[in-house]
Formats: structure tokens, C-alpha cells, sequence
């Protein structure tokens, strides 16, 4: 399992030194070399919504294709309003779809468009964390049938440094440290939700906070968010902890 | 909740049985929420299976594996359980599909020397861990811990096995087993689901003062009084679509119960 994170990781951080693009774009690209797909499109947060916002069709996102009907296809659903995307984000786990003709009933202005457009076969991974909603991978295939498992796993790999790319994109703080994601020790999470409270904002805010104050302090967001949870760390408004 | 679940003797532990399983059945009707499902099966085989905890780890399909559900949220167990997603009987147990056990954790420092320790400080001497197996896949384990340093018998390993199949059956809900897509989405949303519950156990711990398994106990007696799903609980909790301080004053929600 490191072997896969290590490699795609290490793979991605050598087409950002060969070519400066965005995380999200490159995971794009990636995912076309990877995978058994025809091309691969995001639509992702670039700044985040604030408190007043409850916009989940991310209609103020920066989207990244690499081709067009990919960038088609994440049009598309913002327009008609369903689609695996938005699915995606309303279970929180990916929707594969190995054959598109067979799912009229499912999306069916979606399905219709999407075939005529090219498509044949969608998989779309929500980025996400918790309720933190950052965005959507969509992967299509102009041939029906599915990814194998070890596609889906590098998939899988590919959506998480996707959704890292993201965060460290929209709070600056380039991290090599993804653990966070699948932390087996959840605590960065209920850190998040201690720190809204503290802070009286919501959950992606408070993430941001929690990074900022590992970066600055040169510490894994672990060890953060293990002393928040021990109640040795508080964020104040202006100045983390004390 | 917590730990006064009393060992069920002899005939009441088939009566107990029955119930537990009717329980779970109850569960896996119309759109229910695997999490609180596990969380119930974890609880129940506690009290079934003359042991002292229960968890369930799920592949997180990366090669990796994640706790999903335990039987109580106390920050040792939760520990013991994150431990063992790198090393140890459960670990073992989703590598080669087998029951794995130790009849006492305090001997095993060789076969399991980061794991044995972390689970002998937390109070457990005892493990087995049963596969969650669909057809030549597994895709977790459910794993049982005892205080005592005795093998835990066999007739509790054969309920655990069964147990285990629940489970597995849980995770695919009521769908037909038409494509692995399923048990794929499934899982992800499962794992994603725990990661929201997360987040607003911090909220609930934060502004009640509560420890994280009061937060829990929090938020599921609101979910079930209100008979609503704990993970769509959860995601009100965190967003503030559902006023914090309205569940935790909410009188069918008893922390630290």
C-alpha cells in the first residue's frame, strides 16, 4: 500500500518539477497515464465558501480537463444538475459506473447528453474531508466496462493527493504530509470540530487553521491535533494555543 | 452504553442471540446507515461473546485498512484499534482470510511487537480476529479483545464468525451482489461517513465539555431518538444545519450515559 502512495506520490512530484500546474491538474494528467481512461476532469473549490455559503454544486470551482469532453462532461452536470458527481458528494464515496447506456433511469438528462457526448463508462471520486467538500474527479472512458482493482485502488490514491492539492492550494502550505487524510487516528478530524467550536467557524476554516499552526510551528498536524484533543492547545482568534 | 454489559449465561445468551440478530435485521431494512449498524454490532457482540471489546476494521481499498466501528469510543480502545490497522491479530487476520488469536497478548511481543504492548497497556490480554470474507475477497475483520489472558472458546469464535458474515452483508445493504463497484462505493462512503462522525464528535466534545465517547453516546441517542441516521446527524452537527447546543440540551440525549 506505501508502495502505491510512495510511487504516485513521488510520480506527480516529478511532473510538477518538469511543468508547473496546479496539484489538480497534474493529478488529471496522471490519472490518463494511469488509468484505462479516456480523459480525466475536475472541478474544484478555489477559495473557500465562508460561512454564509451552502453552495454543494460548486458552481464557483475552477475546473481542469484534459480534454473536452471531459471539460464537456463537467459542464454538463452543473447544467442538468445530476450526474455521478453530485452523487458522489451526497454519499461521500466514489460512483462507478462501468457501463453509462444501462443508467438512463438513474440520471436520465445526464446520460443522454453524457453518451452523445462520447462518454461510455464515468467514475467519479468526490474530494473531499468529512464535510470539508473541495471537489469532484471524473473519470470517463469512451468503452464500456470497468477499472480493474488495482486501477481503482491507484484511483482511489490519485483522489486523495487530488484532495491534498487542494487544501494545500487554497491555505499555501505545500505539506508532503498527506497521513492526515486516512489517519487511522481520527483525531485531526475531531480537532477540526473542537477548533470550529473555539473559533466559531465552520469545519474547512478550522482545517486550515490546524495546518497553518502545524506549518508554522514545524510540527505533523498529528501532534496538533493530538494536543487539541488533549486540551493542551486552544486557537484563539488571533493567535493559535496559550 | 459504557461498560456494565453484563455476560448472558446459557439459555438467555440464545434468547439474546435471537434478538441481536432481529435487531440487525431490523437495521438492514429500506436506507440505513452502515456505520450505526456496526457501531450495534460491535455493542452486541460485546454482550454476546463474553468478551470485554469489539471492532470492525474495512479496507480503505488503497492496500490499507481503517477502523470503522467499536464497541465504545474510550480513547484506549480507539487507541487499540488504530494500532491495529498496521500490526497484529486483526492485520493478520485480513492478510490471509483466517481466524487469528492469542490466548495472551503478553507473550506475543515477538509476533506482534509494536501491537502486543499498545493492547496489554490498554487492559486487553486476549484477542481474535474473525474475516469479513465475500467471496475470495475480505474486506475487513470484526475483532474481539478479552481482559483475561484466556483463549476466547470456541463457540464464541463460531458466533463471531456469523457475526462477521452480518457485517459483511451489512456493508453491501440490500443490494443485490451485481458488481464489486458496490462494495467499493460502499466502503468509501462507510470510511467517509466516519471521518464526518469524527468532526462532529469534536464539535459536541468541544462545546459540552465531553470526552469523545460521551460526544459519540451524544450524537447517536439524538439519531435514534429522532430516528434518523447517524451519519446525516453527524453532518448537521458539523455544518450547523442542526444546532449543537439544541442536541446537547435535547433531553433524549444523555451524555455520559
Amino acid at each position: 500500500m506505501e508502495d502505491r502512495l510512495q510511487r504516485l506520490r513521488d510520480l506527480l512530484a516529478a511532473d510538477r518539477l518538469s511543468r508547473p500546474a496546479a496539484a489538480v491538474r497534474l493529478v488529471c494528467e496522471r490519472c490518463l497515464v494511469e488509468l484505462s481512461i479516456s480523459g480525466a476532469g475536475a472541478t474544484v473549490l478555489s477559495h473557500l465558501p465562508g460561512v454564509d455559503s451552502d453552495d454543494d454544486r460548486l458552481g464557483r470551482g475552477l475546473v481542469y480537463a484534459t480534454n473536452a469532453v471531459s471539460a464537456g462532461l463537467e459542464d454538463l452536470q452543473l447544467t442538468v444538475g445530476e450526474g455521478p458527481c453530485l452523487d458522489a458528494f451526497a454519499s461521500g464515496g466514489p460512483v462507478l459506473v462501468a457501463d453509462l447506456a444501462a443508467e438512463t433511469a438513474r440520471w436520465p438528462a445526464f446520460t443522454r447528453a453524457a453518451c452523445d457526448l462520447g462518454a461510455a463508462a464515468v467514475f467519479s471520486f468526490p474530494l473531499e474531508v468529512g464535510v470539508v467538500r473541495l471537489g469532484s474527479l471524473d473519470l470517463y472512458r469512451d468503452t464500456a466496462g470497468p477499472l480493474t482493482r488495482v486501477e481503482l485502488a491507484d484511483a482511489l490514491i490519485l483522489a486523495d493527493l487530488a484532495t491534498q492539492g487542494v487544501v494545500a492550494d487554497l491555505d499555501g502550505h505545500d505539506t508532503e504530509d498527506v497521513s492526515w487524510l486516512a489517519d487511522p487516528h481520527v483525531e485531526v478530524h475531531q480537532a477540526a470540530g473542537m477548533v470550529q467550536v473555539q473559533l466559531g467557524t465552520t469545519t474547512d476554516v478550522a482545517l486550515m487553521r490546524l495546518r497553518a499552526h502545524a506549518f508554522t510551528h514545524d510540527l505533523p498536524l498529528a501532534e496538533v491535533a493530538r494536543r487539541v484533543v488533549g486540551r493542551t492547545l486552544r486557537f484563539t482568534d488571533d493567535k493559535d494555543g496559550h | 452504553m459504557g461498560d456494565v454489559t453484563g455476560r448472558v449465561p446459557g439459555g438467555a445468551r440464545d434468547q439474546r442471540l435471537a434478538s441481536t440478530f432481529v435487531a440487525l435485521a431490523d437495521t438492514l431494512v429500506a436506507d440505513f446507515d452502515v456505520l450505526d449498524f456496526l457501531g450495534l454490532l460491535t455493542e452486541r457482540a460485546v454482550e454476546l461473546l463474553a468478551v470485554d471489546a469489539a471492532g470492525v476494521i474495512l479496507s480503505d481499498q488503497r492496500g490499507g485498512w481503517r477502523p470503522a466501528a467499536a464497541s465504545s469510543e474510550h480513547a484506549h480502545l480507539v487507541e487499540v484499534f488504530a494500532a491495529q490497522t498496521k500490526q497484529g491479530p486483526c492485520l493478520d487476520c485480513v492478510r490471509t482470510g483466517a481466524v487469528v488469536t492469542s490466548a495472551d497478548l503478553a507473550d506475543e511481543r515477538r509476533r506482534w511487537p509494536q501491537f502486543a504492548p499498545v493492547a496489554v497497556s490498554a487492559g486487553f490480554r486476549a484477542a481474535c480476529a474473525v474475516p469479513m470474507r465475500l467471496r475470495d475477497d475480505v474486506i475487513g475483520a470484526l475483532t474481539l479483545l478479552s481482559a483475561e489472558p484466556v483463549a476466547i472458546d470456541d463457540a464464541s469464535v463460531a458466533l463471531g464468525r456469523a457475526l462477521a458474515d452480518v457485517a459483511t452483508i451489512g456493508i453491501l445493504q440490500q443490494r443485490a451482489i451485481r458488481h464489486d463497484e458496490i462494495v467499493a462505493e460502499q466502503l468509501q462512503t462507510a470510511l467517509h461517513h466516519r471521518t464526518v462522525v469524527e468532526q462532529a464528535k469534536g464539535v459536541l466534545a468541544e462545546l459540552g465539555g465531553l470526552d469523545m465517547h460521551q460526544a459519540y453516546t451524544a450524537l447517536r441517542a439524538h439519531a435514534r431518538a429522532h430516528r434518523r441516521r447517524l451519519s446525516e446527524v453527524a453532518h448537521d452537527v458539523a455544518t450547523g444545519a442542526l444546532d449543537p447546543n439544541t442536541l446537547l440540551s435535547d433531553p433524549a440525549t444523555v451524555p455520559g450515559a
